[in-house]
């Protein structure tokens, strides 16, 4: 996969280049707003991690030129502005995710990974977490390479928790996209599908756990079942 | 002796004074003007009379003069009218001719033969006003003294000037009084302005730096002293604001070393040296994180009008941290209300000050215990944990900033909790500490007020963090 990185401390740059590589993103470095523009009318990419604080230009306005060309390709703001105001402007301008500095490669990595993941984009058909795989096409769990048959209802908390892995899961989107919204949810519906999922989890030696915040909803992680 | 410091205070001081010496001096004045007024007019009615007499005296032959009075006027000098008298005399001091049956004098006494004079004073137990002046008569230098009777009920002047004391002179007491109603009327209109501009000055302090005393419609007298406050508020905003601009641009130049710091480590393959390096950066940058927070918090205003749900705030907080927790064997629980608790306020400042609750309930709470968010529908926000709790000694400087309790603890500069208070505080909410129940903390938020819903509450979709 192709990153174009417009950060302007090279020997930051440098090093995300390094640590990006080996989570198996090839990058390329740009440092200047207007490098950026002309590399992006010519060439393609995966995602762009966007630094706003560039030499010749706002980074900002590298975003609004892609978006005002329906440049659709997925940009992560990657800013040492922290500030409500300036994620909400990043967001506002078209950017699909923001990390402020500093911050966890591991977190830029999983965030480069939901954005790929992201519908409309070809990529990440296959949820991988631990040794879980879910096939959202054909539906198909598999644990190392063994597939293993779970419930509809089942699979479909399974490919929430995975979407969004290392972060909560609201239990009310849970329960929305189980049901529907206009069919009656029985309170504890989606507490019985956990469970029913955590217990499966746990039966086929799967190396993911799923975690309960009460009163918030689940979070799967990797650690033992 | 005190002095009275207040304007109106003053005026009322010296007007009653003022008032005081006008009540006496001015009637005095207009009494002694009037009776030489009054004065004037006597003797030129005394002259009159008394020239028209001169050519009614003749010299009868036998050397002796006689007065020969019309009707209309004798009738004035008749001693039954009893209004004016009159006498003749000659140099030597001798009466030749008089009004009074007994022949005397009007005044009893020598003529003066140099000039005309008047005189006053009591003749015959009578209070009479008189003139006496030479005349000269078929050759002969003689006197005439007219006199009238003050007291006669036909002089009216002299009784406008007697009354003037007792009924018209007391009439400027009133005129005084009601002047001075209006003095401290016409202050205390001019002094409004100052009073309301003294209102707006009280709501200047370090949130809100921004307010300036308003000069229109103030006395033109105080507008320096008004220009020369507003100069110092500018001065000192100035002051603030680049106090606050140095804690921003200092955190936020730290953010990118920290980054490449952060980077590095991540990339070390000593676990364990990465694990330990990892935990300082982390505290370093929640440090800068909290530095920017505090100058960022300054600038924001809570917008009338803008509403927080605290339980909405509570599960996105708890959804947010529910990771960190986890990657701790700890974890977070929200409970309490079941629907939106709506309170006055700024969702992503209340946001803050919960986070930092709870980051803080987490560092303090045991591994395998839970922090726990409970929502009251009366706009109270509870934050339990089951740590150690806080000594009642330390209850009300633990929100004071850099405030440890343990100066040896690492991760904590002491601001989140500063941070809690300047955001409970923005909000007219309390912060304070108890014990919880079970053990541990217990950190109460309370709101002043919570908002009645106006629609059923919809299904909430956590939005990605």
């Amino acid at each position: 996969m192709r990153l174009l990185l417009i950060e302007d401390n090279e020997r930051f740059a440098a090093l995300l280049k390094q640590g990006l590589a080996a989570s198996g993103f090839t990058v390329d470095v740009l440092t200047t707003a207007a490098e950026a523009t002309a590399a992006l009318q010519t060439s393609r990419c995966d995602v762009v991690i966007l630094d706003l604080g560039l030499p010749d230009a706002d980074g900002l306005e590298v975003l609004t030129g892609m978006r005002d060309r329906s440049d659709a390709t997925p940009v992560l703001i990657l800013t040492a502005r922290g500030s409500l105001k300036d994620r909400v402007s990043g967001l506002q301008s078209g950017a699909d995710d923001y990390l402020v500095k500093p911050f966890a490669l591991e977190e830029l990595v999983a965030r480069l990974q939901a954005l790929l993941r992201r519908p409309g984009n070809l990529l990440g058909l296959a949820l991988r977490l631990g040794n879980v795989t879910l096939d959202t096409i054909a539906r198909q769990v598999f644990v190392g390479e063994a597939p293993i048959a779970f419930s509809a209802r089942e699979v479909a908390v399974l490919e929430h928790l995975l979407r969004r892995s290392g972060r909560v899961v609201a239990k009310t989107l849970l329960e929305s996209s189980l049901y529907g919204q206009s069919q009656e949810v029985g309170s504890n519906a989606v507490e019985v599908y956990v469970h029913r999922l955590r217990r499966h989890l746990a039966e086929i030696g799967a190396s993911v756990q799923v975690h309960t915040v009460r009163g918030v909803g689940y979070m799967i992680a990797e650690g033992a079942a | 002796m005190t002095r009275t410091r207040s304007v109106v205070g003053r005026t009322i001081a010296l007007h009653l004074v003022a008032i005081f010496v006008t009540a006496v001096v001015m009637p005095l004045a207009l009494y002694l003007m009037l009776r030489r007024a009054a004065d004037d007019l006597h003797e030129n009615a005394l002259r009159q009379q008394a020239t028209e007499l001169v050519p009614l005296i003749e010299r009868e032959p036998d050397g002796n003069f006689q007065m020969h009075l019309p009707t209309r006027l004798e009738e004035l000098y008749s001693p039954d009218y009893a209004r004016y008298s009159y006498s003749v005399g000659d140099p030597d001091g001798r009466v030749l001719l008089s009004s009074f049956a007994d022949g005397h004098s009007v005044t009893h006494a020598p003529p003066r033969m140099d000039r005309t004079v008047t005189f006053s004073g009591w003749y015959d137990g009578v209070h009479v006003f008189g003139i006496s002046m030479p005349v000269e008569i078929a050759g002969r230098k003689l006197w005439i003294e007219v006199s009238q009777d003050l007291a006669h009920r036909d002089v009216l002047i002299d009784d406008i000037v007697t009354d003037f004391f007792t009924r018209v002179g007391w009439i400027t007491v009133p005129i005084l009084l009601l002047l001075l109603a209006i003095d401290v009327a016409i202050i205390r209109r001019a002094i409004k302005p100052i009073v309301a501009a003294s209102a707006l000055a009280e709501r200047i302090g370090p949130e809100r730096t921004d307010l300036r005393v308003p000069e229109d419609g103030l006395p033109r007298e105080i507008l320096p002293l008004v220009h020369a406050v507003n100069h110092a508020f500018d001065r000192l905003e100035e002051g603030f604001r680049i106090q606050r601009e140095f804690t921003a641009d200092a955190a936020h130049e730290l953010r990118t070393p920290l980054a490449i710091l952060r980077t590095q480590i991540d990339m070390i393959g000593d676990r364990e040296l990465a694990g330990s390096l990892r935990a300082d950066v982390e505290n370093m940058s929640r440090l800068v994180n909290q530095l920017l927070e505090i100058a960022e918090l300054e600038t924001i205003e809570i917008v009338a009008g803008e509403t927080a749900d605290l339980v909405a705030v509570s599960t996105e907080i708890a959804a947010f941290i529910a990771p960190l927790a986890l990657s701790r064997n700890k974890t977070v629980a929200v409970s309490g209300a079941p629907r939106p608790v709506l309170v006055p306020g700024h969702a992503d400042m209340i946001g803050r000050a919960v986070r930092n609750l709870v980051e803080n309930a987490l560092a303090h709470t045991p591994a395998g215990t839970t922090v726990e968010i409970d929502v009251d529908p009366n706009g109270t926000l509870r934050v339990g944990d089951s740590g150690p709790g806080v000594p009642v000694a330390d209850r009300d400087q633990i929100f004071r900033r850099f405030w440890r309790r343990n100066r040896r603890r690492p991760g904590s500069a002491g601001l989140g909790l500063a941070i809690v208070s300047q955001i409970a505080k923005m909000h007219g909410a309390t912060i304070r500490v108890t014990d919880n129940p079970g053990g541990g903390a217990m950190f109460v938020l309370e709101f002043p007020a919570v908002i009645a819903p106006v629609r059923e509450p919809q299904p909430e979709v956590m939005a990605a963090k």
